[in-house]
């Protein structure tokens, strides 16, 4: 067997030498509702490390966004509450920070980009003031200083006439030009780590490809980790460096970006993947993943996907398969993974599994 | 102009035929709301459908393209233009007559959320249109939405339960059958799958497809994403500013797309595919405003081609530069890409 178990996480192998700026560990978020426990992050562990890209892919309520929140501690208390895990920043755990410790870490260290700029900005300031407001509540510079760094941040991230945009108001932007000052905001610290939740989501195709291309210019000028979350896998092959698949409130499928789609292991990266129309690539039907994603208060027992999954077996509903390394850096969750990888069935739904040579 | 894009087909009259559509919104100002400009959302769209074609009309925020479906059902009153159902004139029609029409023109829209009310039981919602049109009696109604229902998919016990009841996918089900319950001959889809799941749009698209085809539907089908849009269209439409720049059958539009916006808007759909970072035309600029659009050419300047005189000051005709593939650029002859 291949496989060798996991304690701390995906690429917990990789050289010594290259320190995680964030480790995440075992998390888990939960919320409390009158219907029940949401267990919304179960389990996650990943780490980024300076300069590179980790993608987070999955469909609404897979815990994604949560995951995200969870890093800057701000999931809403109550409901919601981080029950388990570490969080460590540089070597700091941000679970059991101080909010005073936490207040300099955001916005500072780690930051955050949303996917919606209109109601992210706040509407009755000029985005100047919003920028220099993290400048001068971190770095403790003068207004004037702070203005000038602002005025350098829009110019940055490319907005045209800073001097004059600086003093506008968001409903004076487009919604890419919105989602530019959101950039200049969440950067203007030169974080270590960028969460951007869904950035280019509320945006139109050909804006989108301006704002991927101004993350990578800013990630290679600036040097800082970002943790992609979207639910694109095309966003995701084009940015990421490493992917996470994520469903039920857990990490699916882990590997770096080229090992993701080349040799896809889990069942449900198969259903998104063959799911999406591929441009130029016509198809009669398009192949699906079948039924909805879970009520996340009553995840089904077992494995949390077998009901859609077109692999499941008796033993996946009963048994809750672990995330096992099955190639260093290559993690999966599912117990039929090792028939994926040696080709006897399809992680594809809908596609005939070729037949071994052997056989 | 008085060519209009036609389909191949030929023969058969087409079960809709736009000329020279046009919506301008009023933009009203001061105390007394005096019109101080004109929002051109539609500026002269023409194009036809044949029975059982899949149209695709694309574009990005802004362009038009659901003013257009919109205005084609009289939903949104078109300020001038033609709009032929079956050689009718739906422009300027009276409201009753207009009414019978509708049965044969239907919507499905973008957001399942809002597009279902909430009071109503999902049989009503679905059993409302026999009772406006007055098709079946109750308990032949009750029997058409049974039947409905599960023809997109959903059990007939579903009927008794609310809209809030049900994940998106299943309310985009039940927005389909709602639309298909008076048999229509044209379906106008307004986004249908952009607010939903990955995993979720791959089934309504699989639906609307086998619906096509059983029932022999012709659809306008909007969207915004080229890559669904390819999947389900015979013929794609691409709009910028109110205009279409780009209309051609699925495989030339995609093969051999001559409008540098067309162009534009294919490369810059990321591909589920690492490393196959294509040669990316990243548009300058954001769209700019319908109420005061560019002069000549509506894309002069975000165009890589724009030669600073000509295209600033001629709009370009909508014109046929082969059988079938129709675009609006100066240079379409020679805008290729290798």
């Amino acid at each position: 067997m291949s496989e060798t178990r996991t304690e701390a996480g995906p690429r917990a192998g990789a050289p010594a030498s290259v320190q995680p700026v964030l480790e995440v560990r075992d998390l888990r978020t939960h919320f409390f509702t009158d219907d029940g426990v949401v267990k919304a992050v179960n389990g996650v562990s990943f780490q980024v490390f300076p300069g590179e890209t980790i993608g987070v892919v999955g469909e609404s309520g897979c815990g994604k966004s949560v995951t995200a929140l969870s890093i800057l501690r701000l999931i809403p208390s109550p409901p919601g509450k981080i029950v388990g895990g570490q969080i460590l920043y540089k070597g700091k755990d941000l679970v059991t920070a101080s909010e005073p410790e936490m207040r300099k870490i955001r916005g500072n260290d780690i930051s955050m980009i949303f996917q919606e700029p209109m109601t992210s900005l706040n509407p009755v300031y000029t985005c100047g003031d919003q920028i220099m407001e993290a400048i001068r509540l971190h770095q403790g510079v003068s207004k004037r200083e702070a203005r000038s760094r602002a005025i350098e941040m829009l110019k940055l991230v490319g907005i045209p006439l800073p001097e004059q945009r600086v003093d506008e108001y968001p409903h004076q932007l487009s919604g890419g030009m919105r989602q530019r000052v959101m950039i200049a905001m969440a950067l203007s610290c030169h974080p270590s780590v960028l969460i951007a939740d869904e950035p280019t989501t509320a945006l139109d195709v050909t804006i989108q490809a301006q704002i991927l291309e101004l993350l990578e210019r800013l990630q290679a000028e600036l040097g800082m980790a970002i943790i992609m979350i979207t639910h694109d896998l095309g966003v995701v092959a084009e940015v990421a460096d490493h992917v996470a698949v994520m469903y039920g409130g857990q990490i699916q499928e882990y590997a770096d970006v080229q090992t993701l789609f080349d040799r896809t292991t889990h069942p449900y990266t198969g259903g998104l993947l063959a799911s999406i129309p591929k441009l130029g690539e016509s198809v009669e039907r398009l192949r699906v993943i079948p039924g909805a994603v879970p009520n996340p208060v009553d995840f089904p027992p077992g494995c949390t996907y077998h009901p859609r999954c077109h692999l499941a077996i008796d033993e996946c509903a009963k048994v809750e398969p672990e995330l096992l390394e099955y190639d260093p850096g290559h993690l999966v969750r599912c117990l039929r993974a090792n028939e994926v990888r040696s080709g006897r069935v399809s992680p594809f739904p809908g596609r005939v599994a070729e037949q071994s040579e052997a056989s | 102009m008085s060519a209009e894009p036609v389909t191949g087909a030929g023969k058969e009259p087409p079960l809709l035929e736009v000329t020279d559509l046009v919506k301008h919104f009023p933009i009203r100002k001061g105390l007394l709301s005096r019109v101080v400009g004109q929002v051109r959302a539609v500026d002269g769209v023409s194009f036809s459908l044949a029975k059982g074609e899949v149209l695709g009309l694309v574009g990005e925020s802004g362009c038009g393209k659901t003013t257009t479906g919109r205005s084609i059902l009289r939903l949104i009153e078109p300020t001038s233009g033609s709009v032929k159902f079956e050689g009718r004139e739906i422009v300027g029609m009276p409201k009753s007559e207009l009414r019978a029409l509708r049965r044969q023109m239907q919507i499905i829209f973008q957001d399942p959320y809002s597009s279902l009310n909430p009071r109503l039981t999902v049989g009503s919602i679905i059993g409302e249109a026999f009772a406006i049109h007055k098709t079946a009696n109750r308990k032949q109604a009750r029997e058409n939405v049974a039947e409905l229902l599960r023809f997109v998919g959903l059990s007939p016990d579903h009927a008794r339960r609310y809209p809030h009841e049900f994940s998106g996918g299943q309310r985009q089900r039940i927005g389909v059958a709602r639309a298909l319950a008076v048999n229509p001959k044209l379906i106008v889809a307004d986004e249908p799958v952009s607010a939903l799941d990955v995993s979720i749009q791959a089934q309504i698209l699989n639906l609307l497809q086998d619906l096509q085809e059983r029932l022999g539907l012709t659809y306008l089908f909007v969207a915004h994403d080229l890559s669904v849009v390819e999947h389900i269209s015979d013929r794609v439409a691409v709009m910028y500013l109110g205009k279409i720049v780009e209309l051609a059958d699925r495989v030339t539009t995609y093969a051999d797309p001559r409008h540098p916006y067309t162009q534009a808007l294919l490369s810059a759909i990321p591909v589920a595919r690492p490393g196959a970072k294509k040669s990316r035309i990243v548009l300058k600029g954001d769209v700019p405003s319908p109420a005061r659009p560019p002069s000549g050419c509506r894309f002069h300047p975000r165009c890589r081609l724009a030669d600073g005189d000509r295209c600033a000051r001629e709009e370009p005709a909508l014109r046929e530069i082969t059988p079938g593939h129709w675009v609006a650029c100066h240079y379409a002859e020679v805008s290729a890409l290798k």
